[in-house]
């Protein structure tokens, strides 16, 4: 089957700093993948790669076989990105929000207002979405915005640091969210420096620091690997070898 | 095409809020409610002024002098006798503005060949131009009167001789040329009359080009800070679609202000310049045969240099929003951009810049916000060569700007490139423009 996604050796430089070092990994469909590192490990700038929006400074990406570099057109019709504590337009309403969004995706109205009624009914915000997004606490904000990147039943779902800055009660909505709308067959590659999140969500994860993947396995794989209790310990563990 | 119009469409949504509408309306109504106050002072100074005239000396030529009064437009309240000091606090107790005293024995010792003096007393109660408009018109009485008087001296003295060989043996016949065309006018009401048709241009051309410079380089520094440029790049809109409707956008919410800057500015400069003298018919017959009235290819030429130049600072802006990492960095950047479209406007008002030196004048014809202001100029001068080499030099730069614009957006540089603004360090401060880790510092002392 073919892979959602195949990074080979992807390298990075911003001027002399380079901020991926040659990493390489695969995503299958349906498949939940994590990048899990400390701040500035090069999550981010991989991220990015994947989502079009950075060139590689060499080495490939490929989602569903299209490459990152000739085929970002094509590619931007399957995907989708939600940045690290990305914001949206504030001036909006979250209903207008989602509708501008669907539009961009959407080949028709009806589709439109398919992707609309989708992602309200994932948001779970009710009649706040007729507010202006300006009002609405972090929590909401992300809810809204995940749920934008999910409506359109992307191909491969790319989210940064998912929970970053969200209470508790927040961030486990969050995550149930995204265990639920990747029942269907969406391939997700995340980012996040909270190692118990990626245990309880990932079906597979990459221990990168300092733009290098140490290790990839599943998160029982790696514990047993290193004989740890928990995967905060083993990114500890692998990164000091 | 259809994916630009739903970003275009977000774009006026984002940018047509309360908080940009309410200072351009505020704006709108001020200069309007300025340019109708000024107008009915000029009215107010038009129609007939009292004057108290004091003609303690009841002879033929006092009562002349308050007839010519009469003719330049005061309303004469004639006052023959009482204490001068008394009459005055009286007159201005009754909100009077002006006493004229004719003192007794003026006729005698004009007649005994003594110069005479009468006095005037101008009653303030404010200190504005239009407060001591009166005086002016006064000087004007006496200066009539005085010649009256200095005719009747020279027609006794000197009968069957003319007095105007000997007060005016030459005068001069004004004629002006434009082109290969002259016709008589007084230069200064002519120039009064152009500058009436062109001077709000510069004015509202350099408000919208601030403007939309502004909006556009907010709009962008705006969703780099809300992580929404970020999203919106990775999504299946065009980069070139996104650069041409985040231009598009401004440059519509720009002609909107303008649309309501030029109604309040109309009615504002329209006061200022001549709105109460008006134009004689002689001058009206000049500017006709010299051409000096913006006809439809005028208004075209004109428009077209305008809207070139707008097209050409929403690409600066566009680039320059590019290295602003947020909308507080969005002022410091926009500066440079407000100092070049501020310098021709300068520069064009006090130079002649068919005068000046070559290296001066070829660099306000390279500064692109040159050409909107000198257009006018030049299509009144029959120049339309310079003109349109202005507006194709302008297009061309867009061209140029625009597409460096799409391939910063096309790339990753839109991300990447940053103006960082943060003091480093307690003796090092200024601005440094990074990209991809390599930093050019510009120190500050």
């Amino acid at each position: 089957m073919e892979q959602a996604l195949v990074v080979e050796n992807l390298k990075k430089s911003y001027g002399k700093f380079e901020a991926l070092h040659g990493i390489s990994f695969e995503v299958a469909p349906g498949e939940i993948f994590a990048l899990i590192g400390p701040n500035g490990a090069g999550k981010t700038t991989a991220l990015r790669i994947v989502a079009t929006i950075l060139q590689p400074t060499s080495g490939t990406a490929h989602v569903y076989g299209m490459d990152v570099q000739k085929d970002a057109a094509r590619i931007r019709e399957i995907i989708s990105y939600l940045p690290e504590e990305a914001g949206a337009y504030k001036n909006l309403t979250g209903l207008g929000y989602l509708s501008f969004m669907a539009e961009l995706f959407a080949s028709d109205s009806a589709v439109q207002r398919e992707y609309v009624q989708r992602a309200s009914d994932i948001t779970g915000l009710g009649e706040r979405l007729r507010d202006r997004i300006g009002t609405y606490s972090k929590g909401m904000t992300r809810k809204l915005l995940l749920s934008r990147a999910v409506m359109t039943c992307p191909k491969l779902a790319i989210i940064d640091e998912p929970t970053g800055g969200l209470d508790v009660v927040a961030a486990i909505d969050i995550r149930q969210l995204i265990r639920r709308t990747t029942a269907e067959g969406m391939a997700v590659l995340l980012s996040s420096h909270n190692m118990l999140e990626v245990e309880y969500l990932s079906d597979r994860v990459a221990i990168i620091d300092k733009g290098t993947i140490h290790d990839v396995g599943t998160p029982r794989g790696l514990k047993d690997k290193y004989g740890k209790a928990n995967l905060e310990e083993v990114f500890v563990q692998v990164v000091k070898q | 095409m259809r994916r630009f119009f739903v970003v275009l469409k977000k774009e006026l949504k984002e940018m047509l809020t309360w908080h940009t509408l309410v200072p351009i309306l505020l704006i709108m109504v001020i200069y309007s409610f300025l340019g109708r106050t000024i107008n009915q002072e000029v009215k107010k100074q038009a129609a007939p002024q009292p004057v108290t005239v004091v003609d303690l000396d009841r002879s033929q030529t006092s009562q002349m002098l308050v007839d010519i009064l009469t003719k330049v437009k005061f309303k004469v309240t004639t006052v023959t006798e009482g204490v001068v000091d008394d009459i005055v606090r009286k007159v201005a107790a009754e909100k009077g503005t002006a006493v004229l005293v004719i003192p007794q024995g003026l006729e005698a010792g004009i007649q005994a060949q003594h110069p005479q003096k009468v006095r005037t007393y101008t009653i303030m109660r404010n200190f504005s131009m239009m407060g001591i408009q009166g005086t002016f018109r006064f000087d004007a009485a006496l200066s009539a009167m005085n010649e009256y008087i200095g005719d009747m001296y020279i027609k006794t003295a000197a009968p069957g001789l003319d007095p105007a060989i000997v007060r005016h043996a030459i005068s001069a016949q004004s004629f002006l040329t434009v082109g290969a065309t002259s016709a008589e006018a007084n230069p200064q009401e002519i120039v009064g009359v152009v500058m009436q048709q062109t001077m709000i241009i510069p004015i509202v051309l350099f408000m919208v080009i601030i403007m939309a410079a502004q909006m556009i380089a907010a709009s962008i520094a705006g969703e780099k800070e809300n992580k929404t440029l970020e999203t919106l790049l990775s999504t299946p809109v065009a980069r070139g679609a996104l650069v041409t409707a985040k231009m598009m956008a401004s440059g519509i919410v720009a002609l909107v202000s303008a649309a309501a800057y030029m109604v309040g500015m109309k009615s504002y400069m329209g006061s200022l310049i001549g709105s109460s003298s008006g134009t004689s018919g002689t001058t009206a017959q000049a500017i006709q045969k010299l051409g000096l009235v913006l006809n439809l290819r005028g208004y075209v030429l004109l428009g077209l240099s305008v809207f070139a130049g707008i097209m050409v600072a929403l690409s600066i802006a566009l680039i320059l929003g590019a290295f602003a990492e947020d909308l507080k960095s969005v002022q410091i950047i926009i500066m440079p951009l407000m100092m070049v479209v501020m310098l021709p406007y300068l520069i064009t008002m006090f130079i002649d810049i068919n005068t000046t030196s070559p290296v001066l004048k070829w660099l306000i014809y390279a500064i692109p916000f040159s050409h909107p202001f000198l257009a006018a100029q030049f299509i009144f001068a029959h120049n339309l060569t310079m003109v349109i080499a202005g507006i194709v030099y302008q297009f061309a730069l867009f061209f140029v700007l625009a597409t460096v614009a799409a391939r910063i957006f096309s790339t990753d540089r839109i991300l990447t490139m940053k103006l960082n603004t943060a003091r480093r360090g307690s003796d090092l401060g200024g601005w440094t423009l990074q990209r991809e880790g390599i930093r050019f510092r510009i120190r500050r002392k």
